[in-house]
């Protein structure tokens, strides 16, 4: 069972953390700053240039918020091992499960925190440069936000049983590969070679689909985004991240804390 | 601290006490400072000349200009797909430069890289009409340019300009003159559409398109855009027309000559030489429009292979040529369009 | 074994495997170790460096999976989690969230304890002065000292007021005055009712507050008992110190008692007997001395300890059961 006044502490402890390590910042600033930089690039282009303002923005908010949740995320658990500082927190009557469930929420709501910067530096480029700005927008970043909910569950999986560096090296292998798995498994339907197709099928389902949650494309040229195309990657994304935590969480109880 | 000294009271040079520095040593610490300053320009030198050296060769510059398959790229790019279409987007701009035209190899790549564009990011909308403006040195370029077009008029079906832009095209460079009127005849339909369309549309299905009609659509071209770079494309074309003119008017003064003379012409100039010349004057070689500042000297030429007048400004006659060879060769082009179409449909690409 | 009335930590048989690292063979650290302690006592849990101290509370803690025995707390299995409101842990070495201040972790540890707003408000702050961090409140983590941070640790483990605690190694690394501290902080907690286990491989702070100890060495618990148990009657020396001592008198007490007589001028110091040590004193100050200390100096753990380390295991157990059977 995972008590929320258990999960709740080691949640905004985590937040705490976050808004206290100065590192983020420095990314955070950084983000901000590639977001401005578009508009220096887009002027390269005699035409279209706040599309091009808004797909660097967007795909630089991506990659920051992928880089800051794998930065963050790997060591997550390795951390706290690591400096023994979940001696004393397990002493405490909190199960390991919860312990683990509050640092994902923790680094989650850490994640959305900076997404919701950077959405404001965006927002701000987008008025100042006059491009458009739509539900679109929003739902791309809010589909964002679900994808991050996947990348964070795969760092805190990967941190509950291995080193941050390789922690690190599977989740944005899990990312690479959970944006091609479409692709992979296309390529296994076209290749008629039954145990190809078959395990390329695997993979796709195995693989968290990624794809599904970018419609920046559409969000940039206004093209309609349907409703199932928001409401199926959220409870796809929920459901993966709960499966991760719960197998997180049997690989994480039967592990002895040096 | 001396309590006997009164504060803001100099020193005598008999006051100073034993450890203040000597005037040697200060002039050598002067002289430290200096050395050092000096060693830091040096340096700051080298790292200048060096520099000099290095050629800042980007790596289109070095022939190592790359463009990725666009079906493999558009599997990797893990969701950066519009960003990486605006990447190719600025290096096809930069390919393209401030180069007046593209010649054929550098069509192919400019072709290349719009392709990777649009596949990426096929809702982009100008870089269909930036290929179809700068794909005209060959067939094969002129092709390439037509497919990204039939792509642009998949995603953009009430975007007039793309068929309008397709339909040139198929009149201009490959003759296919129903075609290119059923293109028009599509575009005038379409919300936005200018109101000399059906005119063209006509003209085309009267089969009196010469280079009038190009020059009429080009006319109308370079009035339906802002797009400072396009226009130039299309002035271009006006250019060209203008010499074709000029020349056509020296292939009569030339055929007038040979009446006159009952022998061929040694030069150009040999038509406004001797007794009783055909013509007083040569008409400009270069564009009117050209300012003189980027002037050649271009002369006109007697092009031994071809037999036939042209200027050195573009060493060749227009391209649209309407004399039996060319029309063979554009037949030619347009058997192999044919082709071409099947062989696209084939793979189903487009 | 002893009664089992009201035990609070109870091991049986517990058995600890390490792989040392992949793919190398498995290396016992805990043999089989046994102990109870009942409430309200002060348990000395006593072994020299690497005997498996730590490794018997982690799992005691449930921070590692015992490899084979049982082990409970108030009655509870280790691996449960409802019964830790009622202990709390102070860790070899502790470290905590550096980024944080004295008060905002113990807030945090009484949260995660189950403390409500308004008890945490109360608890933290009289904790803070109690363990002599009032002033550091404030201070961040990382700039504490060692001691300081032993001293979060110790708030930290009695933040919500539990019934037992569990120390591992409690005063190593600190000052005299520091470690007088936390032997004042576990006397008050004994007072209070609360049951202490203590990890140490110091043996004087066994030696002066623990009810009961165990000796563990090399994985294998060498003795269990009471302090006084470890004892002979005629084992119990104490040492006196006393000054102004006529030499002469000296002599005659070492004559008398047998008392080992060391020291030099106004003060000596004489080893006897405990039972003798009244007599002693009252002979001394008829004799005009004055007594400045009177220190038990229990000769026998010491003996033990050093014989449990220092000898083979099968000696080790061929003694002590000689030992039981001369008692009995
Ligand atoms: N994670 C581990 N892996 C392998 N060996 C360990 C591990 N932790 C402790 N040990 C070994 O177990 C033995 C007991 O260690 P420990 O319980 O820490 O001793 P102490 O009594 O000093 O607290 C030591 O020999 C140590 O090397
Ligand atoms: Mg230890």
């Amino acid at each position: 069972m995972i008590r929320m006044r258990h999960v709740w502490p080691i949640a905004t402890n985590t937040v705490r953390e976050a808004i206290r390590n100065k590192v983020l910042y420095a990314l955070l600033f950084f983000a901000v700053g590639v977001i401005g930089v578009a508009v220096v690039i887009a002027s390269l282009s005699y035409v279209e240039g706040q599309r091009i303002i808004q797909d660097i923005g967007l795909a630089s908010i991506r990659l920051f918020s992928l880089g800051i949740a794998v930065f963050v995320g790997v060591g997550l658990i390795h951390g706290e091992v690591e400096r023994r500082t979940i001696y004393t927190i397990l002493s405490k009557p909190l199960s390991r499960s919860e312990f683990l469930v509050g640092k994902y929420l923790g680094l989650l709501m850490t994640v959305w925190l900076q997404l919701a910067c950077m959405m404001i530096a965006f927002v701000a480029v987008s008025l100042a440069t006059g491009a458009p700005l739509s539900g679109g927008h929003v739902a791309a970043l809010g589909l964002l936000g679900m994808e991050l909910v996947v990348i964070v569950a795969l760092a805190t999986f990967f941190s509950a049983f291995t080193s941050p560096l390789l922690a690190s090296l599977f989740t944005l292998g899990i990312w690479g590969a959970g944006h091609l798995s479409r692709d992979l498994y296309a390529l296994g339907q076209q290749s008629g070679n039954e145990s190809f197709a078959g395990a390329s099928t695997w993979m796709y389902r195995l693989l968290p689909d990624l794809e599904a949650f970018n419609v920046s494309v559409q969000a940039v040229h206004g093209l309609p985004i349907a409703t199932s195309e928001l409401t199926l990657p959220i409870l796809y994304a929920v459901g993966y991240a709960v499966a991760l935590l719960i197998a997180a969480g049997w690989i994480f109880q039967g592990r002895d804390l040096k | 601290m001396r309590n006997d000294l009164k504060p803001n009271q100099p020193l005598s040079e008999a006051q100073r006490p034993d450890d203040f520095r000597s005037r040697k040593a200060i002039r050598r610490a002067w002289r430290r400072r200096g050395l050092a300053g000096l060693a830091f320009c040096c340096a700051l030198a080298l790292v200048g000349v060096v520099q000099a050296q290095i050629p800042p060769l980007t790596r289109a510059d070095r022939g190592e200009a790359f463009v990725p398959d666009p079906s493999i790229i558009e599997r990797i790019t893990l969701g950066f797909d519009a960003v990486l279409s605006d990447y190719y987007w600025l290096v096809a701009i930069q390919a393209v430069g401030g180069s007046a035209a593209v010649d054929a190899n550098a069509g192919g790549h400019v072709g290349q890289l719009i392709d990777v564009v649009t596949t990426l990011n096929p809702w982009v909308g100008h870089p269909y009409r930036f290929a179809a403006v700068w794909l005209t040195e060959s067939e094969e370029n002129v092709r390439t340019a037509n497919r990204l077009l039939e792509r642009g008029i998949n995603h953009h079906p009430e975007e007039w300009r793309n068929r309008f832009y397709l339909g040139f095209n198929l009149f201009y460079y490959l003759m296919e003159y129903e075609s290119a009127a059923e293109q028009i005849q599509a575009a005038s339909g379409l919300p936005g559409a200018p109101a000399y369309l059906p005119r063209l549309v006509a003209r085309l299905r009267s089969e009196t398109a010469e280079i009038d009609v190009a020059e009429a659509f080009l006319i109308e071209l370079v009035q339906g855009t802002d797009d400072p770079v396009l226009q130039e494309g299309y002035r271009a074309g006006l250019d060209e027309i203008e010499i074709e003119r000029k020349a056509r008017f020296l292939d009569e003064a030339r055929k007038i000559y040979r009446d006159r003379r009952g022998q061929d012409i040694a030069t150009v100039e040999s038509l406004r030489e001797g007794p009783n010349p055909v013509l007083v004057g040569l008409p400009s070689p270069e564009p009117d429009s050209l300012p003189v500042a980027l002037s050649r000297q271009s002369r006109w030429l007697l092009d031994d292979e071809q037999d036939e007048i042209v200027s050195s400004f573009y060493g060749s006659r227009y391209r649209l040529h309407f004399d039996a060879v060319s029309r063979a060769k554009a037949n030619g082009w347009a058997a192999a369009r044919q082709e071409g179409t099947l062989h696209a449909e084939e793979r189903g690409s487009l | 074994m002893r009664e089992n009335g009201d035990a609070v930590v109870e091991v049986l048989d517990l058995i600890k495997d390490y792989r040392p690292g992949f793919g190398l063979r498995r290396k016992r650290i805990l043999h089989g170790v046994s102990f109870s302690v009942q409430r309200g006592e002060i348990y000395g849990f006593v072994g020299p460096n690497g005997a498996g101290k730590t490794t018997t509370l982690k799992a005691l803690m449930g921070l590692i999976q015992a490899s084979g025995g049982q082990a409970r707390i108030l009655g509870c299995d280790v691996s449960e989690n409802d019964f830790r409101e009622h202990i709390g842990f102070l860790p070899e070495n502790p470290y905590f969230y550096g980024y944080l201040t004295a008060r905002e972790i113990l807030d945090f540890y009484a949260r995660l304890s189950g403390l409500d707003g308004q008890r945490r408000c109360r608890r933290v702050p009289e904790l803070l002065e109690w363990v002599g961090l009032g002033e550091a409140s404030e201070s961040r983590l990382r700039t504490f000292s060692k001691g300081m941070l032993q001293r979060v640790g110790i708030a930290q483990a009695l933040v919500h007021d539990p019934e037992v605690v569990f120390l591992d190694e409690p005063m190593s690394g600190l000052d005299p005055i520091g470690r007088k501290e936390i032997r004042d902080v576990i006397l008050r907690l004994k007072s209070e009712g609360k049951t202490v286990f203590m990890n140490t491989h110091i043996l004087s702070d066994v030696e002066t507050i623990c009810d009961r100890v165990a000796i563990i060495v090399e994985g294998r618990i060498r003795y269990e008992g009471r302090i006084e148990d470890f004892l002979h009657e005629d084992d119990l020396m104490s040492d006196v110190v006393l000054s102004y001592l006529p030499p002469e008198l000296g002599e005659i007490l070492e004559a008398k008692f047998g008392a080992r007589v060391r020291g030099v001028g106004g003060r000596i110091e004489l080893r006897v007997r405990e039972k003798q040590v009244s007599q002693l004193l009252r002979l001394g100050l008829e004799a005009g001395a004055e007594v400045v200390s009177v220190t038990p100096h229990r000769v026998s753990l010491e003996k033990i300890f050093l014989e449990a380390v220092s000898t083979s295991s099968s000696h080790l157990i061929r003694n002590e059961s000689a030992r039981k059977g001369e008692r009995s």
